[in-house]
């Protein structure tokens, strides 16, 4: 038997984010939602929020402990010179450049791990089930892996359409 | 919704009595320690002024951006205006005391120090005067227009009272970015006569922004809790938090680049502002400013969940308040008494000064609604969500 998923076309994120909730409260499983601008809302709801963040940080405190030893070995260790009567070890001098590094090496790793966990790479092609969710409209699928069952497929779209869902499409995977 | 507020009668009788306080401060300092009581004038003032002037800064900002999620707090940053008037007629008070507070107008120092001799046609006792009458008049009438624009726009229908908001928000932020940095090199900076330093107007300037927003996230949540802008949400507190957060990096970028060019060049001429406080006993405050107005909430704000909730964000705020008086305190201190001291002149006339602020702020507040009901972006405000 082949599985079916439903897809659903908003109008505007308020009626996205009320039909989800809605859906949540009937314990109909949410399998995917596209959006043409971050909604917050959905992200929180679906349980999806960006872990990203929290590894910037710390990328940054890594970048800010590996520039600082690359500048100590290099300027007090390896090739000790002294230059304006300063010490070896003149920290003022290192903290700008650990303020850039910290700023270029946080913005690369971040890039590089965002790229990886999204699975985007130059000339991918986009994986949209309706083609306006990057202009103007917004789409919830609803599925699960085993597929729906009739009665919960009814159930949701009659959800949907009361939360104001302007087409719903069934799909065949 | 409550629309216009009224001043609870604690909260006068509070103000009240630190004024009270402030001008015992006073009448026993001038009584005392005449020098001293100037000093702790200046820094009081500057740093009530520098308050109200950054708070019409934050909202011209606004206006000019077209931000929409702060209109309600508008009439806010009005009434601290208020205080501006105040600090000219201070000024004025402080005009008696110019030689006892700058080094420049002791009588003769020119024929005995060269470079103060060199400085004079600009710092000289006039000039002087005439600079600080024409900074407080210009703050005043802008003051005064921005305020009346607001109010009419209140009144009247259509959108002819906001765009002149708009523009006079324009005329504000050239005219303060001027006007403030010079009365930064006149008022704190020329303390340390033979020292100086370009950057010193911008730390001034982004100085009166940032702590103008925490003074202004901890009225706001006052005046929420005493219920008017029940409109507040998370997401508010959560742009406040933004603000600071943002302007704590300015501000530790600031403070280490001023730092760091002078130890970096290591000119005599500039260096001994540093040598002489980061030695005793100024250490700990030299430090202290840093970290309070650097370290600490840049880590405490870091976090969007932590940043929106009031139990981090008062203290934070709070904290920076006196972050400001340190930083203050450490620019004016060690150049005009010389003596690190907090006694009741210091922290009697700065309850006094708080006192007069409060009073003329909640006056202010008082005159006009302050639910703005016809700004053109009011329903963007009480709707707020990120």
């Amino acid at each position: 038997m082949k599985q079916k998923d439903l897809i659903a076309v908003f109008d505007n994120d308020r009626d996205l984010v009320k039909a989800i909730g809605t859906l949540k409260e009937n314990n109909i499983p949410v399998k995917d939602v596209w959006t043409p601008f971050p909604v917050h809302d959905v992200l929180k709801m679906l349980g999806r929020e960006s872990r990203l963040p929290y590894f910037s940080v710390a990328a940054g405190v890594g970048a800010v402990i590996v520039t600082f030893a690359f500048l100590y070995y290099t300027a007090v260790i390896d090739y000790p010179i002294r230059y304006g009567g300063k010490p070896y070890f003149a920290f003022p001098s290192f903290v700008v450049i650990i303020f850039l590094l910290t700023i270029l090496l946080t913005f690369i790793s971040t890039v590089i791990v965002f790229q990886v966990r999204t699975g985007l790479f130059p000339g991918k092609e986009a994986e949209v089930p309706v083609t306006g969710t990057t202009d103007d409209k917004f789409v919830i699928s609803v599925g699960s892996k085993e597929g729906l069952a009739d009665e919960i497929i009814t159930e949701a779209q009659v959800i949907l359409s009361a939360n104001g869902a302007v087409e719903i499409t069934e799909q065949e995977r | 919704m409550r629309e216009t507020f009224t001043i609870p009668q604690r909260v006068r009788l509070l103000a009240l009595i630190l004024t009270g306080i402030g001008i015992i401060a006073l009448i026993t300092g001038f009584v005392t320690d005449q020098s001293r009581t100037f000093t702790s004038l200046l820094l009081n003032n500057y740093y009530f002024l520098s308050l109200s002037l950054g708070a019409v800064f934050f909202f011209s900002l606004h206006h000019v951006t077209d931000a929409g999620w702060s209109s309600m707090f508008k009439r806010i940053p009005e009434s601290m205006a208020s205080y501006v008037p105040f600090a000219f007629i201070v000024m004025l008070v402080l005009f008696a005391g110019v030689r006892d507070i700058y080094e420049w107008a002791e009588p003769g120092i020119t024929e005995t120090d060269a470079l103060i001799a060199h400085k004079s046609p600009y710092l000289n006792i006039p000039f002087f005067y005439i600079r600080a009458i024409l900074l407080f008049c210009a703050w005043i009438v802008l003051i005064i227009l921005i305020r009346r624009a607001s109010l009419r726009g209140d009144i009247e229908e259509g959108l002819a009272w906001h765009e002149k908001s708009k523009h006079l928000s324009m005329v504000y932020i050239f005219v303060f970015s001027i006007t403030f940095t010079v009365a930064s090199f006149d008022w704190i900076m020329s303390i340390d006569s033979h020292w100086f330093s370009t950057l010193f107007g911008i730390r001034a300037i982004v100085s009166s922004l940032y702590y103008a927003v925490a003074l202004l996230v901890i009225i706001v949540i006052l005046l929420n809790k005493a219920g008017y802008l029940e409109a507040l949400n998370k997401y508010h507190l959560n742009d406040f938090a933004r603000y600071l957060f943002r302007l704590s990096i300015v501000f530790g970028y600031l403070w280490f680049m001023q730092y760091l060019i002078i130890w970096y060049a290591n000119i005599p001429e500039t260096t001994f502002y540093y040598v002489y406080r980061v030695n005793e006993p100024w250490t700990l405050l030299f430090y202290a400013e840093l970290v309070i107005n650097w370290t600490i909430p840049f880590i405490l704000l870091m976090s969007d969940d932590l940043a929106r909730k009031k139990a981090v964000l008062i203290p934070v705020s709070i904290l920076l308040l006196a972050g400001f008086y340190i930083s203050l305190y450490i620019q004016i201190m060690p150049g005009t008494t010389g003596v690190l001291r907090i006694g009741f002149i210091e922290a009697g006339s700065f309850l006094g000064f708080a006192g007069v602020f409060m009073l003329l702020f909640l006056r202010t507040l008082s005159k006009a609604p302050l639910y703005v009901k016809k700004d053109p972006f009011i329903q963007e405000s009480v709707s707020h969500h990120l």
